[in-house]
Formats: C-alpha cells, structure tokens, sequence
C-alpha cells in the first residue's frame, strides 16, 4: 500500500468563494428576518458576485473546481450510490475533488442561488421603498411576485443546505472523510496513487473577480444610468 | 279586520322569537360579510399605498427627476397615509376569523399606533414639501425616512417580514 501523502485539492479561489457564500447566505438571511433591507441588498450584491465567479470558475478555473472535473452521468452517480456504504475493498473511492453526490449538490446550489439573485434583482418590498435595483423594469404587481418566488425559493435553498450539511456529517462520521478541514486548508491526505490536480494561476481568478465585479457594480447603480 | 285572528299569544311569542331570530341572524351575517370587506379595502389601500411610493422611488434613479409625477405622487402618498388610521376600525385584526396581517398590538396599544401612523403622516408631508421645493436632496431624505416609518411599523404591528 502506497504511503499516506498531503496533496492540495482546492485552490484559494474555490474557497473563497465556498467561505464567502456560506457568510452571505447567513448575513442575507439575518438581514431579511430583521428588516435590514439596505445591508440585505448589499449582502445580496456579494452573493450575486459570489455565485457568478464560482460559476465562472467552474470553466476557468481549476481542475477540481471545473464542472466537468466533478458533473457525472447518472450511471456513474449510481454506481457511486451504491458503494457508499460498503466497506473496505468493496467501498466507494474517495475521490479528490467533489464526488458525483456533491456535484448534484452543487448543481443545485448553484442553479438555486443563481435563481434566489435574480429574483432579488426584481422583487419589490411591500411597501414599494426597499426593491431591488432592476425592479423599475417591472410593476409593483410583478415586483411583489418576484419578492413571494424570492421567499419561496429561499426554503428551497434551505432544504438543500440541510441536505449538504447533513451529507458532511456522514462523510465525517460513517465514510470518515473530513471535508470541512480540507475546504478550510485546502489540502487532503491519500494513500491511493493518484495524480495531482492542476490549477491555473491566480491572474486568472483576479481577473474573473474584477470583470464580475465591475457587471455587478453595474447592475446595482443602473438606475441611475438610465 | 283583526290580525291574524287565529294566533294565540303564545303562538305571537314564538312568531316574534323566530322572526327575531332571523332578523338578527340577518344582520350578523351582514357583518360577517362586512369584515372580509373591511380587510380586503385595508390591503388594497396598502397596495395603492406601495404602487404610489415604487412609482415615487422610480423616479430617483433618473438623471432628469419628473417633478410632476413625484408631486402627484407625493400628493396620493400624503392622502393616503392621513387616512391609514381610519383602515383599522377595531375588530379587523388578527383572531376575528378573517386572515390578515393586522396584529392585535394596533387595538391593545392604539397611542403607539396613532404615533406610527401620525410619524408616516409627517413624512409623507416632508416629502409633498420637498416635491412642492424640488429639493432633490430633501426629497431623498425624507423618502428614505418614510421608508424607515414604513419598515418601522411592518416590524410592530405587521405579523410577517415586509418581503413575503
């Protein structure tokens, strides 16, 4: 059996922008139940920012954060199903990176954040002061249906989280795997003999960053572009 | 001619409990019907309420302010909230069988609700002044602040977030 070795899985702009949604999403929550709409819009452009690079870095950035690293087809996934609770030889192999659970995972994190940003673009508060910064491109009427879709689909991202968090807490527990740790350092410990992911150079997240950066700055101020 | 002869006094009795009876059920039941109507009049006002102030805060993103339109819209603003108080007869809260939002804090501590109302009221006359003036910066100012009335009272006597 190979020696155990130390091998980076995920570079630091994955986990930026891992750490920065979990942040956003707990200020965005706080700032809705009690009312602060002005920090809620700005937690919101972070979001949007957040989501949008991880989006982007998904094609542009490293190995293990590229969706076509970690998307499977759902015979793969299966296979993956079946193998979860099995021991020893016949267990699921580790794989570095996401497994084809968590690319599911992702997916539809992802797609339910992309969903949650844009509805918040639009959604009109009760009162019609507190709206999201592309909002006068629709009527109240349609403003305050964006803002009942946005309060929908938030319990849907709930859900998805409870299912994230508890999945962690079986790879922590049953399959003792540490995910956390390795999000937070980036690293994880191997023994199988496997080849190093590549990552691509930090210009390139820097760059990313800014474009999306500037889109959203721009998308925030566009009312008084008009 | 006598009136209806044939009734003994006890059967006048028992015609005039029954008729009692359903002119009284009659009359609940036009105010059972009156409630839902209450309420519904108190959230369209709301809505009205909302429209106004969007189309108001429409108008800050442009270079060029309508100082028409936000005049206009100031104005309904400003009716509208001198008439806010008179959308809560007592009774058309929450627990009265009709689904609302309305807390019972607006009938059990009503010199708190007369106060939000009445500081809504200020503002929205701040904002008709800076209209009147084409004061942009008062304009915001006080737009800002009629938000924050708003906000203030949904957390206080509103039973659910302002967003959903």
């Amino acid at each position: 059996m190979p020696a155990a070795r130390r091998i980076r899985v995920w570079d630091l702009p994955t986990r930026i922008a891992h750490w920065s949604i979990v942040s956003l999403f707990g200020v965005c929550w706080w700032t809705a139940k009690s009312d602060h709409m002005q920090w809620h819009r700005l937690a919101g452009y972070g979001m949007l920012a957040a989501v949008w690079f991880r989006l982007a870095w998904g094609f542009w950035g490293g190995e293990t954060a590229r969706f076509g690293h970690f998307v499977r087809g759902p015979g793969t996934t299966l296979q993956y199903v079946r193998k979860l609770f099995a021991r020893g030889d016949e267990a699921a192999p580790a794989p570095i990176g996401h497994n084809p659970l968590g690319a599911l995972s992702i997916l539809a994190m992802v797609g339910l954040l992309l969903t949650q940003t844009t509805f918040g673009l639009f959604a009109v508060n009760v009162d019609g002061f507190a709206s999201g910064p592309l909002s006068r491109w629709v009527s109240y009427s349609a403003g305050r249906r964006f803002a009942h879709w946005h309060g929908a689909n938030f319990n849907l991202l709930l859900v998805v989280v409870a299912i994230h968090l508890t999945a962690i807490g079986f790879y922590r527990w049953i399959r003792k795997e540490r995910l956390i740790p390795a999000m937070i350092h980036g690293h994880k410990t191997v023994s199988a003999p496997i080849q190093e992911p590549y990552f691509v150079p930090w210009w390139r997240a820097i760059a990313l960053a800014t474009g999306i950066g500037i889109c959203v700055a721009l998308i925030a101020n566009i009312g008084s572009l008009a | 001619m006598r009136f209806i002869p044939i009734l003994r006094n006890s059967d006048r009795i028992r015609v005039f409990l029954v008729s009692a009876t359903m002119i009284l059920g009659a009359l609940g039941s036009a105010h059972a019907a009156s409630l839902p109507q209450i309420v519904h009049a108190r959230q369209e006002h709301f809505r009205m309420l909302g429209r106004t102030a969007k189309s108001l805060r429409d108008q800050f993103g442009r270079r060029r302010l309508n100082w028409a339109a936000i005049g206009s819209d100031a104005q309904a603003l400003d009716r509208l909230a001198s008439e806010l108080p008179s959308w809560f007869p007592p009774g058309s809260g929450q627990g009265h069988g009709v689904k609302t939002r309305a807390r019972a804090v607006i009938w059990t501590n009503p010199q708190a609700f007369a106060q939000a109302a009445h500081m809504l009221l200020f503002r929205a006359q701040g904002l008709t002044r800076a209209a009147a003036h084409h004061d942009r910066r008062a304009l915001m100012l006080n737009a800002r602040a009629l938000g924050h009335a708003c906000g203030s009272c949904h957390s206080r006597f509103r039973a659910h977030s302002g967003w959903w």
